[in-house]
C-alpha cells in the first residue's frame, strides 16, 4: 500500500500488544472516545514466491487465490522460482483460479522444478510428510537446525544433489 | 445412534447458524466448516458461507485479507475460533503456554484472530476436549480479550464455548461463562470437574439435545463429499461412514 501506518480495529486488551513495538495504540483522531491500534508497515528486504510458472519479463502465476500479490509488493525485492518458464508472455487469463504477479512487481525469475519440495504446491503435487517430519525434529535445537542446514542446504550446489539427500533420508 | 465427539461439535456448532447469516471458518477449522455446511443443507440454505482453503465456498476475487477487512466493515455475522486455553474471563490463547520467551509449547499465533474476536457480530469458542489444563482460571497469554472497555470499539465478540461436554453461554452483563446446556454422556458435575475455574450454572440449565438421525445422516452424505478436497483426513477419521 506503501501508506506511512495504518489503523486497524481490534488487538486493544491482547497480549500481542506487549511484544510487538510497530504496534501502538493511539487515539482515533475523528472520535477520541476511541482508542485504536496504529500498525507500521512491514516492508521485508525480501520476498521469495515459488510459481506454477513464469516468463523471462518476471510474469508469474502462483496456485490458488492468496495474498502474494500484497506481499510482493511490501517487500523491497522480489524473487520468483519457477515450476516452468514459459516461452510466452503471461498475463491475468492465466491466473483465472490462481495469483497473478506482474513483471512490474516481481526482480528475479529463477527455474526450480519441484521447488515448494518439502511443502506441496497447488494440485501439481503433494507435501513431502517424511521430510517434514525430519525438519521439524531437526528444528527442536539450534545445533540440530545447523545440521539439516548443513546437509541440505549449505552443502548442496545442484538440485540433484539435494534429492539424493532426501532420498537417502527417506530411504 | 453412535456419533463422534467431532460429529456431535459440528452438529452443535450447525444448530447455531441462522439463516441468512454471513458466516466465515478460518484455515484449518474442519469441525465449524463441517457445521456450516451442514446448517445450509437443513435450516439456514441462504448464508454466505466463506470458508478459507475450501474453493467452493471463498467468494471472493483475492487473497484472505477480503475476510478480514470484511469483519472490519462490521459485515461479518458469525466467526468461530479455537485455542490453547480459555479463561473464566472469556480470553483465549493460540500463543504459547508458560513464559512468552520460554515457553513450553509455541503455537503458531494469531492471524486474525484478535481482531475478528472484536468485529464479528457473534464469535463461536470450540474446542475437541474439555479438561481443566485447556479452560483455565486464567490464559498464559491473552490472544484476544472476552472484556474491553468502552473505549475499544467492538461489533461482537464471544457467544458461546462449544466442547464435547459441554454448551457455555456468554452472558455479558456479568462477564464470563454459564453452564447452559450439557452434551449427551456427561453431566454437571462432569462438566464442573472437568474445568479449571469456578463455573456458573445457568438456572435454565438442560440437556443439549442430541444429534438426530437426520442430521447425522446429511453429515456423513453431502457434507461429507463437501469437506474431502480441503479435509481429506479429517473426514476419513472422524466422520463415520454410513
Amino acid at each position: 500500500m506503501g501508506l506511512p501506518f495504518i489503523a486497524v480495529r481490534g488487538l486493544l486488551g491482547s497480549d500481542i500488544l506487549k511484544h510487538r513495538p510497530d504496534l501502538l495504540v493511539q487515539e482515533n483522531p475523528f472520535n477520541p472516545s476511541e482508542q485504536v491500534v496504529v500498525a507500521q508497515p512491514l516492508r521485508p528486504d525480501v520476498a521469495v514466491f515459488h510459481a506454477l510458472k513464469a516468463d523471462r519479463w518476471g510474469n508469474a502465476v502462483t496456485p490458488g487465490r492468496r495474498d502474494d500479490l500484497m506481499m510482493a509488493r511490501a517487500a523491497r525485492r522480489v524473487v520468483v522460482t519457477a515450476e516452468e518458464i514459459v516461452a510466452e508472455p503471461l498475463s491475468l487469463r492465466d491466473a483465472v483460479d490462481d495469483t497473478f504477479l506482474p513483471a512490474l512487481d516481481v526482480d528475479v525469475v529463477v527455474h526450480v522444478p519441484l521447488g515448494a519440495h518439502p511443502c506441496g504446491l497447488g494440485t501439481l503435487y503433494d507435501r513431502d510428510d517424511a521430510h517434514l517430519r525430519v525438519y521439524l525434529e531437526a528444528a527442536k535445537t539450534p545445533q540440530t537446525f545447523q545440521a539439516y542446514l548443513d546437509r541440505y542446504v549449505y552443502n548442496v550446489r545442484e538440485q540433484p544433489e539435494y534429492w539424493e539427500q532426501v532420498d537417502h533420508e527417506n530411504r | 445412534m453412535r456419533y463422534t465427539p467431532e460429529e456431535l461439535m459440528a452438529v452443535t456448532i450447525a444448530r447455531e447458524v441462522r439463516d441468512g447469516e454471513t458466516v466465515g471458518v478460518g484455515a484449518v477449522s474442519p469441525i465449524p466448516a463441517a457445521g456450516c455446511m451442514l446448517a445450509e443443507q437443513l435450516h439456514a440454505p441462504h448464508i454466505t458461507l466463506i470458508i478459507l482453503d475450501c474453493a467452493e465456498y471463498y467468494p471472493f476475487p483475492a487473497g484472505s485479507s477480503e475476510l478480514h477487512f470484511l469483519a472490519q466493515r462490521g459485515e461479518l455475522d458469525l466467526f468461530f475460533l479455537s485455542g490453547i486455553q480459555f479463561d473464566r474471563r472469556g480470553n483465549f490463547n493460540l500463543h504459547v503456554i508458560g513464559d512468552y520467551y520460554a515457553p513450553t509449547v509455541r503455537m503458531a499465533g494469531a492471524y486474525g484472530s484478535a481482531m475478528l474476536y472484536y468485529m464479528a457480530h457473534r464469535v463461536i469458542l470450540f474446542r475437541d476436549q474439555h479438561t481443566p489444563r485447556i479452560f483455565v482460571e486464567q490464559v498464559d497469554f491473552v490472544t484476544a480479550a472476552g472484556i474491553t472497555p468502552a473505549s475499544v470499539y467492538r461489533e461482537g465478540g464471544p457467544a458461546l464455548l462449544v466442547s464435547p461436554k459441554a454448551i457455555l453461554a456468554w452472558d455479558k452483563a456479568a462477564g464470563g461463562w454459564l453452564l447452559d446446556r450439557v452434551q449427551p454422556g456427561s453431566s454437571v458435575e462432569d462438566i464442573k470437574d472437568s474445568t479449571g475455574f469456578d463455573l456458573r450454572v445457568s438456572t435454565t440449565v438442560q440437556p443439549a439435545t442430541p444429534p438426530t438421525e437426520h442430521e447425522l445422516r446429511v453429515l456423513r452424505t453431502i457434507v461429507r463429499k463437501k469437506l474431502v478436497p480441503s479435509y481429506p483426513e479429517f473426514v476419513r477419521e472422524k466422520i463415520m461412514a454410513r
